[in-house]
């Protein structure tokens, strides 16, 4: 261990680290622009520039790779040291006049307006994405290109280059957005997209699932984590200050003995695109309901705003349409049993989040089978602007001047056929047995009806008992229901369980 | 060819070589340097082969082409010896009276001799000559003598004595004891001491260090190593070799600029017959040290003349400093020791290890020992390479050596040290040359590039000139070097184009000191001097630019106009003829008058104005007086 002292506090240093590792340590802030926690560093901004005293002799240095040194003193403020960073931040401030990331860091050395020739640059050539490429992604895909005033970040030959393997890390890692990734990738930059929020917005490989996750703990995405792919990157180690990543985990297979088992493997999305009349993935303004579920949401990708994925722009003109593959002959024969609800709730808040949008439900026959629920429709037509459209209709198409669907569909009340021109159209579409469910009773020796759900032979007295006993069902994996009707099969199968298991004793 | 395997076997091939030389014999040495092969030594050299055989003395007279002279000014240079008559501005023409007159009747060809400028006279041999008489030279001397090309020609001059010497009878620590002692500084700009640095590098841990030859000179008009290396390869090679015996060192490096190949094939050619003759290789001399060495061709940056930019570029890697605070004499190319010196400090160091540590410190000054090379350019009469002990003054440098300023112009300062040096003014002209004088001076020694400068040059622009050259061949990497230069160019080029204002100067002082102290490496650092030197000796020339709008030197173009006196102007259309724009009208006995607006400054008609009649007026700093109306000219009778 060093001793040194930092604006005339006493600390103590591990051999072998640089000054400016160690004042970050103890609370004292120095600027930086060019280093990286994950890389080398570079001593290129100058902006850590530290006074220390060494030996006896006042010295300048850069605080990011000078090494500390039993008995050294350093300020980090020192007359000479403001002074010389304000005029390094002048100077780009010149280079860069429209950057954020300087404009703040030169207003707080007190500097708004440069006494230099303004450039109109964004790249302050910190050089952190061709060290990020180089360093750590073992790729070297960009880098400098030319000296003194011709110096750029650019890919060889100044062409979009092959070897980029389109991770983005440099993109990432720009602190004033200089870099775009299609610049610089000859691949087609594809984001990972966030399963939660269906595919709406990416995530980074290294992810909580979903905000109410159990357990809440971050998972590596092995599918498309780089280091998993190259064997490079390892940065998540770097800024882990609990040391929690561990690349060698792998999955563990558990053997439990048990007396009773509840199945509850929930549902899955019936993939709308089979019902390829609506035009899902070929009209852009055609989503599904869980999309709009997650934009609708003030916690999801767009925090509440409606944005039609074409242009963005909030929809004013929105047909919801019912039976997606439910109680059809070519998909699902059964009713999902949730749409006509969710659909109307859905309706309900665009209106409550824009009061001048109009809302179309096309259905086949209302199914508002609860407690208020017919109530709750005729609200949503007094109150919110619904209009319930009884049609299926035949297919959606897209007007190619300005990307509204069109929704084809046959008046019934008239037995006219006609269309209308929407804004957007979400699909709710049918609901459908997760996968697990049948693997799972395949290796529990269940059967399932003709719908994949599983099968509960006496669905009167014993709604929750399969055919084998001591194994129960509760949920979507047994039939359609909502969030009400689960929880009391869930109820209903703890306590059979319960029942179940007090009898062997 | 034969190996050494002894110091006494080199002393037998010595000996051997010499016994079939004839001292007596004429020889003619050819400078073919890369100043003289670009005014024909080519072409020279040829016709004197084909004179020599023509007039059947092939068997009476040596021809060596040599490395370069010095005397760039007045090349091709021919010295014939044994008397070193001196021939200079050679044209094959010239060769067919030199075999026959001063070859075979021993005469000498007046008209071909060096005439001393101030006396008139003619002067016959070489070392009488103003120019060669007043240096002092140490180790640019043999240059003259051999030709690069052949090791013989090194041996017989007691080429690796000094080798021989350190590898028989001095240890590794006594090498270095010596090098120490005689106070050698590195003669690539910093001037760091020699010894000290090897000593560094010698206790620096690790098995492998590496020794390096730094021939990345870059300066605008300097070529002091380049000639070095061209002339005298083995002599840098005998000084590397030394060192890393001192040092510890087997491996060994030369990075030499591509844009230099005849050092690049002399060198080569150099590294090869030292191998052949075991003078590189295992076991040098019996001695059980083995060192070899590679040539590492550079691909042409300023920056990577810098030590740590030049070790990145022989990794491989884009030539661009890094930090130094771990010196690179412990951790340097492949984060191994490695000792750095340029090609003239390599060079220095046989003549200590010959003639001692000692005899070396009797020449210079307290501080800067032995003799320095420097490159004396611009406007001075003899233009050329000049190798003078440290601590001689910048005026017998000019004008002893250099013959003082052309054409009768006055002399007005001197810019030493490179791009990043700095410009001494006259009243410093008694200055004496060394290290820390030029230092002191706001200058620096760099490698040695001397401009000498007149009257007529503006030195705003100048600086400007300089700061144009380093904002191209700054690396870039750091802000302040690469935005502070960037910007000061910005400010003195809208000072030298008439857009300068009041603030400019202390702005530029501002940025000169914030520069100075946080770049990253030397280039960054001292690349502020040519406008703080120019700023401090010559701010009046900036006040001038900034608040009158004119340039004193009537140099910066945007700021200076030609105006024909009418009163003056004889109408004799030689100027209207010899305007490359057309923008002068007038005709017989019509008074001439120049269009403002086509004008390109390109100062013609001042330079061809007969000087009886001085009509074209150069003016700055004041309006051009409206044209005349009465075009006539009224000639004056009688």
């Amino acid at each position: 261990m060093v001793n040194l002292t930092i604006d005339g506090k006493a600390v103590t240093a591990e051999e072998g680290t640089y000054i400016l590792q160690v004042a970050r340590a103890n609370s004292i802030d120095i600027p930086t622009l060019c280093y990286h926690q994950a890389l080398e560093p570079f001593g290129a901004c100058r902006l850590c520039t530290v006074e220390i005293t060494s030996r006896g002799r006042k010295r300048l240095v850069t605080s990011c790779n000078y090494p500390v040194e039993e008995g050294l003193e350093v300020s980090t403020d020192s007359e000479a040291v403001i002074k010389g960073r304000r005029m390094i931040l002048e100077l780009l401030l010149a280079r860069c006049p429209n950057v954020p990331l300087i404009q703040e860091l030169a207003k707080s050395y007190g500097i708004e307006k440069p006494r230099f020739k303004l450039e109109d640059d964004n790249c302050i050539l910190c050089g952190l994405c061709a060290r990020i490429c180089e360093e750590r992604m073992g790729v070297s895909a960009i880098s400098f290109s030319g000296r003194g005033l011709e110096r750029k970040i650019d890919t060889p030959f100044h062409v979009n280059s092959e070897i980029c393997q389109g991770c983005g890390a440099c993109a990432f890692v720009c602190p004033t957005g200089a870099i775009k990734l299609e610049d610089i990738t000859a691949k087609e930059p594809r984001p990972i997209l966030s399963e939660f929020n269906v595919g709406l917005n990416p995530r980074s490989a290294i992810y909580v699932p979903f905000p109410q996750a159990v357990p809440k703990v971050p998972v590596i995405d092995r599918e498309v984590c780089i280091h998993f792919l190259t064997g490079n990157c390892r940065i998540c180690e770097n800024f882990c200050q609990a040391g929690a990543i561990n690349y060698d985990q792998e999955d563990e297979i558990i053997e439990a003995e048990v007396d009773a088992i509840i199945l509850a493997s929930g549902f899955d999305l019936y993939d709308p695109s089979a019902v390829e009349e609506y035009g899902y993935g070929k009209v852009k303004n055609v989503i599904t309901a869980m999309q709009y579920e997650r934009m609708i949401s003030a916690s999801g990708p767009t925090e509440g705003h409606l944005e039609r994925p074409s242009d963005g722009k909030t929809p004013k003109k929105l047909a919801f349409i019912q039976c997606v593959g439910s109680r059809d002959t070519h998909h699902k024969l059964y009713c999902s049993s949730v749409c006509c609800m969710h659909a109307t709730k859905e309706a309900i808040l665009a209106n409550e989040h824009y009061p001048d949008l109009k809302a179309f439900i096309f259905y086949t026959d209302m199914r508002a089978v609860g407690k208020k629920f017919q109530e709750y429709i005729a609200r949503a037509e007094q109150e919110y602007n619904v209009t319930y459209i009884r049609s299926r209709p035949s297919k959606i198409t897209e007007n190619p001047d300005n990307g509204n669907p069109i929704v084809w569909y046959e008046e019934t009340t008239a037995r006219t056929r006609t269309s209308m021109e929407v804004d957007m159209v979400v699909l709710c579409q049918a609901l459908i047995p997760s996968g697990s469910t049948k693997d799972i009773s395949d290796m529990l020796h269940l059967s399932l009806n003709d719908y994949q759900f599983v099968d509960i032979p006496d669905r009167l007295f014993h709604p929750v008992d399969t055919e084998i006993p001591g194994i129960f069902a509760c949920g979507f994996c047994q039939a359609p229901q909502d969030i009400p009707d689960s929880v009391v099969q869930a109820s209903a199968a703890a306590a059979r369980a319960a029942e179940f298991l007090s009898k062997e004793d | 060819m034969p190996r050494i395997n002894s110091p006494a076997e080199l002393e037998e091939l010595r000996k051997d070589i010499l016994s079939k030389r004839d001292p007596n014999r004429p020889c003619i040495t050819l400078c073919s340097g890369t100043a003289c092969h670009a005014s024909g030594s080519e072409e020279v050299a040829a016709s004197i082969e084909e004179e020599i055989k023509k007039q059947g003395l092939s068997a009476e007279v040596d021809f060596r082409k040599t490395g370069c002279h010095g005397f760039c000014e007045k090349g091709p240079i021919i010295v014939i010896h044994p008397e070193k008559i001196c021939y200079l501005q050679i044209e094959p023409k010239d060769v067919p009276e030199i075999i026959s007159q001063t070859i075979k009747e021993k005469k000498v060809i007046e008209r071909l001799l060096y005439t001393d400028p101030t006396t008139n006279k003619k002067v016959v041999h070489e070392f009488e000559i103003p120019f060669y008489k007043n240096q002092e030279r140490l180790v640019f001397g043999s240059n003259g003598k051999i030709d690069p090309k052949s090791i013989d020609d090194y041996l017989a001059l007691g080429g690796y004595s000094a080798l021989a010497k350190a590898l028989s009878q001095m240890s590794p620590e006594q090498v270095l004891e010596e090098v120490k002692k005689s106070n050698l500084r590195g003669r690539g700009g910093g001037g760091f001491p020699v010894g000290r640095k090897w000593e560094e590098c010698r206790n620096a841990p690790g098995e492998i260090k590496y020794v390096i030859v730094n021939a990345d000179e870059g300066d605008p008009g300097a070529y002091m190593d380049r000639s070095l290396l061209e002339g005298n390869p083995h002599s840098v090679l005998e000084g590397l070799i030394i060192g890393a015996y001192a040092i510890g060192s087997h491996e060994g490096y030369i990075y030499v600029r591509q844009e230099y190949p005849l050092a690049v094939e002399n060198v080569d050619i150099a590294i090869k017959q030292a191998e052949e003759y075991g003078l590189l290789g295992k076991n040098i001399f019996g001695s059980g040290f083995d060192f070899t060495v590679k040539v590492h061709r550079g691909a042409g940056a300023f920056v990577s003349g810098e030590s740590s930019a030049l070790m990145t570029a022989l990794e491989g890697r884009v030539g661009e400093p890094r930090p130094k605070y771990i010196h690179t004499v412990i951790k340097g190319v492949w984060d191994k020791p490695s000792n750095l010196n340029n090609v003239e400090t390599w060079a220095t160091v046989p003549l200590i290890i010959n003639k001692g540590a000692d005899w070396f410190r009797g020449i210079g000054t307290e501080g800067s020992k032995g003799t320095k090379i420097f490159s004396l350019v611009g406007k001075v009469n003899n233009t050329g390479l000049v190798e003078v002990p440290m601590g001689m003054t910048l005026r017998e440098i000019i004008f002893n050596i250099g013959g003082g300023i052309r054409d009768g112009k006055k002399f007005k300062a001197v810019q030493t040290g490179g791009p990043s040096g700095g410009v001494i003014p006259e009243k410093y002209i008694d200055l004496p040359i060394d290290f820390d004088e030029l230092a002191k001076a706001g200058s620096m020694m760099g490698s040695g590039g001397m401009i000498v400068m007149d009257e007529d040059t503006c030195m705003v622009d100048t600086a400007r000139y300089f700061l144009n050259f380093l904002a191209h061949e700054s690396c870039g990497k750091c802000v302040p070097c690469r935005e502070g230069i960037k910007q000061m160019l910005n400010i003195l080029t809208d000072i030298t184009e008439g857009r300068g204002e009041k603030k400019d100067i202390e702005l530029l002082e501002e940025v000169a000191a914030m520069v100075k102290d946080f770049s990253l490496c030397a280039l960054g650092t001292t690349a502020p001097n040519p406008v703080l030197s120019t700023l401090k000796y010559f701010q009046d020339e900036y006040v001038a630019h900034i608040e009158q709008k004119r340039c004193p030197a009537y140099v910066c173009k945007a700021l200076v106009s030609y105006y024909i006196d009418p009163e003056k102007c004889q109408a004799c259309m030689i100027c209207l003829r010899q305007c490359p724009v057309g923008a002068i009208s007038g005709g017989k006995n019509q008074i001439h008058i120049i269009d403002q607006a086509k004008c390109t400054k390109c100062n013609t008609c001042f330079e061809v104005c007969p000087p009886r009649f001085s009509a074209v007026r150069r003016l700055s700093g004041e309006p051009v007086p409206p044209p005349v109306k009465d075009r006539v000219l009224a000639r004056r009778k009688g």
